[in-house]
């Protein structure tokens, strides 16, 4: 939303010494609107980057990260591709199977979530080094708004983006539009080391690119496929077209879509500034079964034990492991990452440990590493329920939150509601729907 | 499996209460007398419905909602154009 400010602000001042009476006067006579301007910070192929030692090593090799062995057999699908590979046809989320078909030379790399984690970490906290307020939104990919910045760095959005870049050290695109939608399209259209910088109207910017830019978006992007068989090529012609049609056709994600190719979009959420409480522990031999059963226990001993803690419960954790390859050498058999959500917070080991040790059985390797990180804390053990009735927004963030865990635990569609759509009517299959829970 | 969560898309939002194929034997009139095994106790109500006459898939269907002996309800229905048996409880 722009906001409105007073641009010959003495004059106001002058004005309002004059007395009562002269309400006309503390109008200014020059009023503007500033524009808001989101800055997008990409880094290409982040994480295929870091798994395979920096993006130098990925010139002109067809390389990819290895599906981490959760999907189903025969439809394990590869992680993010390198230039080479892409040119080839490949593209992340594809099939291991057609991705060699296609590209019998491709090398895969065992993805490393540990270190992408890290890493990002270490550019997020570049980046609000500089004052920044950052919304992650994977890793490779974050934004934040650069109106609060450019006092400190000189006045100008360009300078707010080169202290952004210096801070980054790393070969990065960065893109200013007024939405975050548009700054990642400028970001994603603009060269490497170079900045694009869009100053008109982010619907006017957005008109001639692609619908496929709308896979920049979980909510959208099973739309893209859909929108390019009905023949709708460019957002311009999507924006073109009524939200309630759109609506009407897609659902949320096709008001979404709109809304997008409109120039509207949400602004950025800042990440809330997060205690890190993390333990590890190296094995001296690959282990698996109980031996990591029992590094486990320590592990969580160690955690609540920290003093950093004060007291407090853990919502969820991050339970990682550092893997021994398929040779069983230490290095080059990456990472594995999982995180975990509690029913409710706890800190009784016993509890934590019972959640923890099934997830043990997923890992895709013996492990030479193994962590655990406190993601979130909750409210001091001992926290007593209500004697009285709760207010509805305490229940209904309850519920909400219940509702997310059973998602984090079983998937999206864990959480379903019944929609009467046709109640009426004599053909029952069309009476009911079962629709995602909005709680 | 993980446990991470996978990409929510309009996947979630489906119908309830598809049919499915029912073994249905019937009177001399067509009426149903039993259903998947279970006796027909008492004939509620019995209607006809045809819709997307103006497509190439249009919907001819007749449909009856019974009591089984059991006490149960259950609605089927004979596609007019397949001929096929189908219930939906």
């Amino acid at each position: 939303m722009p906001s409105w400010t007073w641009r010959s602000l003495p004059a106001d001042i002058g004005a309002l010494r004059l007395g009562v009476g002269r309400v006309a006067d503390l109008r200014p006579s020059i009023v503007r609107t500033c524009v808001r301007m989101i800055v997008c910070v990409l880094l290409p192929r982040f994480e295929l980057a870091v798994a395979a030692g920096g993006l130098q090593s990925l010139v002109g090799r067809a390389v990819a990260i290895a599906p981490d062995g959760s999907a189903p057999a025969g439809r394990a699908g590869i992680g993010e591709v390198s230039g080479a590979a892409q040119a080839l046809g490949l593209r992340p989320g594809m099939a291991l199977g057609e991705a060699l078909t296609r590209c019998p030379e491709l090398e895969l790399v065992a993805g490393d979530p540990i270190a992408v984690t890290a890493a990002w970490e270490r550019a997020l906290q570049a980046l609000e080094g500089i004052g920044a307020a950052v919304e992650s939104q994977r890793p490779g990919l974050a934004c934040f708004e650069a109106a609060g910045l450019r006092g400190l760095y000189g006045g100008s959005e360009e300078l707010v983006i080169g202290a952004a870049r210096r801070a980054l050290g790393t070969p990065a695109r960065l893109g200013g539009a007024p939405t975050r939608f548009c700054a990642l399209a400028a970001a994603l259209t603009t060269r490497p080391r170079r900045t694009t910088i869009v100053r008109e109207a982010a619907r006017d910017h957005l008109r001639n690119l692609p619908v496929s830019m709308l896979r920049s978006r979980s909510s959208t992007a099973p739309l893209v496929q859909m929108l390019e068989r009905l023949g709708i090529a460019t957002l311009g012609e999507l924006a073109a077209m009524p939200r309630a049609a759109l609506t009407d056709r897609f659902g949320a994600a096709g008001a979404e879509a709109h809304r997008l190719a409109s120039g509207e979009d949400d602004p950025p959420t800042p990440r809330r500034p997060v205690e890190l409480l993390a333990e590890s522990l190296e094995l001296h031999e690959s282990a698996s079964g109980p031996a990591l059963e029992h590094a486990l226990g320590i592990l969580i001993d160690r955690l609540l034990a920290r003093p950093e803690r004060r007291g407090r419960t853990l919502r969820g954790a991050t339970l990682t492991a550092r893997l021994v390859d398929a040779h069983g050498r230490g290095t080059g058999g990456g990472s594995w990452r999982v995180p975990i959500t509690f029913r409710e917070s706890t800190a009784d080991p016993q509890r934590i440990r019972l959640a923890l040790i099934p997830r043990l059985t997923l890992l895709p390797a013996p492990a030479l590493a193994l962590g655990l990180a406190a993601d979130r804390l909750g409210p001091p053990e001992g926290n007593q329920q209500a004697l009285l009735p709760e207010a509805i927004e305490l229940r209904r963030d309850r519920l909400h939150e219940a509702v997310r865990q059973a998602r984090v635990a079983a998937g999206p569609n864990a959480a379903l509601r019944v929609v009467g759509v046709d109640t009426a009517s004599r053909i029952p299959e069309r009476r009911m729907m079962l629709a995602p829970f909005e709680s | 499996m993980s446990p991470k969560p996978k990409d929510s898309g309009l996947s979630a939002t489906r119908r309830l209460g598809d049919p499915r194929t029912a073994d249905v034997r019937v009177d001399g009139d067509g009426t149903p007398v039993e259903i998947d095994g279970q006796p027909v106790a008492h004939i509620r109500e019995s209607w006809l419905i045809e819709d997307r006459w103006w497509t190439d898939q249009p919907l001819r269907r007749r449909y009856w909602e019974l009591v089984s002996q059991s006490g149960r309800d259950i609605v089927v229905f004979r596609d007019l154009l397949g001929g096929s048996w189908s219930r939906h409880r």
